[in-house]
């Protein structure tokens, strides 16, 4: 492996990733250098130590209290940075569009696949490293209060091994997917493009729960003892090396962490035999032999669509199940689900009614920040069009509406009826599911009429990082504003709880105005003119 | 294979500019940062005639026509399609016109036919005027059997040949098509520059057109524009260029190289040689 040409093409991926913006796609402009990953990684970790200081110093613990905290927490560190980066790596990573798996600018020159998996690896961990960065610089004033600087330096060196072994599971799922995504090739009909979707959904599903340490810990520990599991599971060496440090022993500390590195040796040949075996470059070809064409979309227009708004939403709509880049988007509510499902123990209680919930609003954020930005360069065919934003703005909150609408009220019923909720409740559960769909979508839509990332690259996004940031943020503070006070109101219906209905009300129509508002004059200053 | 049978213009001009000019951009100028891609651009296209948009890469081709669509908004100046300004009247002057971008972007996860349908939608075809209008297009570019595969799988050629018939199915006033024959197979390629042709001279259809092959220019071309450096350099019939260089005989070539300061290249060939 030449290691210089690793370096290179990672420099080149980082650069690509950033430069998305307006402002950072300027090859002179500081934020399209990757030298501002770094500097958010100091930055990031200098605030939670700074927080985690100041919060410290005034609390009353003892030593030994400190020493506790340090050693339960670090052990859990390395899994930390593994969980990160795969699920933010199979949210944003696996959106290579078929063109870009076809003609990525790095499939022509002579760098050997185990050299692409190591630079793209450490590309995503690079990019992903603000996030550890944060957690370990609010263990550090913990650590050095306790005096537990060593324990803190193994956990700090194997969280950094855990980005990378998380970057190469990601990598190890861009190779399998795009196999998946070949299957189907020549043969003819709707079916194989579903059950390329199918298999698609499946692949990401099982790959994350099953490399996902926080799900896979919880699980198997109720068949095994921590000790049997972490010694059994390479994912788990890690933690193992840091809990037996904290016992005393260094020598298995020391075995376990070479054992860790190990692995990830072993994980990034088994990506790059993946790449080389799995890498299919040509598009796949499949006839549609459908005489939708001619038939219009009757039940779009029979919601109120004009024929060019139904003509939108039905090619988002196909767009959902043919295209790659799309399926992690769908994946993520129904590894949300799952994991409801599988972790049983939550049904019952108010937690499984807020988790639903939670999902009901959720997923249509999702789908709305990214309805603008999925167009890509092709968005410029709809502003030579003769239709205006607000055209395109309805098409949009229906495409989104259309899926989340369903799967809310589907959820908050399926749900009611296995809490056995009195017949109040379950309007109400549904109505609340419907407001935080209906209002995230909206929600959404305002960060994606502004902030979207049209370019085609290796590596597309589909908003700019950091508006995804904020739209998550604030889409999270808006849902639960309405969720919470409104689970109350339905859960136990009384005179006491109407307040709470009302609330809820109250601030699902004002954020909800206050989001349509914005939402239009997004769409009206995107089409003024074109983006890029 | 049939040509596509008499596509004539369809979208109606308005009332009382039959005749008159299909485009007018009036000193338009745009920048981008500190670049200049436009400086006081103006142009005049009467409908029935094809204007070849001449210029080196970076010119500022394609800023004029997007300025042209009202995908950029100049900074100064105005643009007119028969008599309609693009940026207040944009839907309505897009009814007008059909385009070609330099690069199209189709939605690749829809089949060509699908895609078209999609397009038809947006300019309101009605179902039995789209059906019949695309297999003809379909027929008359050779896609006929292709039309149920996503796009994705075409060539470049074939995704080129999509982008004219979406350019063309709504019978267009004006078309506005930026290196339209890139990729196109000769036979295909003939087709478009006949159908050109034939649009402008018998259905009044103006077309501006951009190319960097200047025999097409000046096989096709009423009058052409020579842009540098985002300024009209010059413009008129290809006759009347050779004499302002001063090439009598010469062919466009000469004469474009002469115009835009690049006229001896026989050092740049000996350095670059081997």
């Amino acid at each position: 492996m030449d290691l210089h040409r690793v370096r290179r093409l990672a420099e080149i991926l980082v650069a690509s990733q950033l430069r998305s913006g307006r402002t950072s796609s300027d090859p002179r402009s500081f934020f399209g250098r990757g030298l501002v990953i770094a500097l958010a990684d100091v930055g990031a970790f200098l605030a939670a130590f700074g927080v985690v200081q100041a919060v410290l110093g005034p609390l009353p613990l003892t030593a030994r209290q400190l020493r506790l905290a340090v050693d339960t927490a670090a052990p859990l560190l390395p899994l930390v940075a593994v969980g990160v980066v795969l699920v933010a790596g199979v949210m944003f990573e696996l959106t290579a569009t078929t063109k870009f798996s076809g003609s990525d600018a790095a499939n022509w020159l002579p760098i050997t696949p185990t050299e692409y998996v190591a630079a793209s690896a450490s590309a995503i961990a690079y990019s992903y490293s603000p996030a550890v960065a944060l957690v370990l610089g609010g263990v550090l004033p913990v650590a050095l209060a306790a005096g537990l600087a060593p324990t803190y330096a193994l956990a700090a060196a194997l969280s950094a091994l855990g980005l990378v072994e998380g970057a190469v599971l990601v990598e190890m799922v861009r190779a399998l997917t795009q196999r998946t995504g070949s299957l189907g090739g020549g043969r003819h009909g709707q079916a194989a493009l579903l059950l390329r979707a199918g298999l698609l959904v499946l692949l990401i599903l099982m790959f994350d729960l099953a490399f996902n340490p926080v799900f896979l810990l919880g699980f198997i520990q109720r068949f095994s003892s921590f000790e049997g599991l972490t010694a059994a599971v390479p994912l788990f060496w890690s933690t193992r090396a840091l809990s037996d440090w904290v016992a005393g022993d260094p020598n298995l500390a020391a075995a376990f962490s070479v054992g860790q590195v190990g692995f990830v040796g072993l994980l990034l040949y088994t990506a790059g035999a993946l790449r080389r075996r799995l890498w299919v470059p040509n598009p796949m070809e499949v006839q549609i032999v459908s005489a939708s064409a001619a038939r219009g979309h009757p039940f779009l227009t029979a919601l109120g669509l004009s024929p060019p708004e139904a003509a939108i939403v039905a090619k988002d709509l196909r767009g959902f199940v043919r295209r790659r880049e799309m399926l992690p988007t769908l994946v993520v509510p129904i590894v949300l689900v799952v994991l409801l499902v599988v972790e049983g123990g939550m049904i019952g209680g108010i937690g499984s009614v807020l988790w639903v919930g939670w999902v009901a609003g959720f997923f249509p954020l999702l789908l709305a920040v990214t309805s603008v930005g999925q167009e890509r360069r092709a968005i410029q065919s709809l502003f030579a069009y003769p239709i205006t934003g607000r055209t395109v703005l309805r098409a949009k909150a229906t495409s989104v509406l259309l899926p989340s609408l369903g799967g809310a009220v589907a959820m908050s019923l399926i749900l009611s009826v296995l809490l056995s909720l009195p017949i109040v409740s379950l309007v109400g559960f549904v109505l609340a599911s419907v407001a935080v769909a209906v209002v995230l979508t909206f929600w959404g839509l305002v960060f994606a009429a502004r902030y979207s990332d049209f370019q085609d690259r290796p590596r597309p996004q589909f908003l700019r990082p950091s508006a995804m940031l904020a739209a998550m943020g604030s889409g999270m503070v808006v849902l639960f504003a309405i969720l919470i006070p409104a689970t109350f109101a339905f859960l136990s219906p009384s005179r006491v709880s109407l307040g709470d209905g009302l609330w809820a009300a109250g601030t699902a129509v004002a954020a909800g105005g206050l989001a349509l508002y914005w939402t239009r004059t997004g769409f009206d200053q995107l089409f003024r003119q074109l983006p890029f | 294979m049939e040509l596509p049978s008499r596509p004539r213009a369809e979208a109606p001009p308005p009332s009382g500019t039959q005749g008159a000019l299909a485009l007018e951009v009036k000193g338009i100028s745009k920048s981008y940062g500190a670049v200049h891609a436009l400086s006081n651009v103006s142009l005049q296209l009467p409908a029935g005639q094809i204007i070849g948009l001449l210029g080196p890469n970076g010119a500022g081709k394609s800023t004029v026509m997007k300025s042209v669509l009202g995908l950029i908004r100049p900074e100064a100046g105005q643009v007119r399609v028969f008599g309609r300004d693009v940026q207040t009247d944009s839907v309505a002057t897009r009814r007008l016109v059909g385009y070609v971008p330099e690069s199209p972007s189709l939605y690749e996860y829809l089949t060509g036919s699908e895609y078209l349908d999609f397009v038809a939608d947006m300019y309101g075809l009605s179902r039995d005027v789209r059906a019949e209008r695309l297999a003809q297009f379909l027929a008359g570019f050779e896609l006929a059997g292709h039309e149920h595969s996503l796009i994705s799988s075409y060539s470049q050629g074939m995704k080129q040949k999509i982008a004219l018939i979406t350019a063309l199915s709504h019978r267009p006033r004006l078309l506005v098509l930026d290196e339209p024959l890139n990729g196109l197979d000769p036979r295909s390629a003939r087709v478009t520059k006949d159908l050109l042709r034939t649009l402008a001279s018998r259905d009044g259809v103006g077309v501006l057109f951009s190319t960097h092959v200047l025999e097409i220019a000046q096989a096709i071309c009423d009058r052409v524009v020579i842009l540098h450096h985002g300024e009209v350099l010059a413009s008129g019939t290809f006759e009347s260029l050779r004499e302002r260089a001063g090439l009598a005989g010469s062919g466009l070539e000469e004469v474009f190289l002469s115009l835009t300061g690049t006229g001896d290249l026989s050092d740049v060939v000996e350095a670059l040689s081997y």
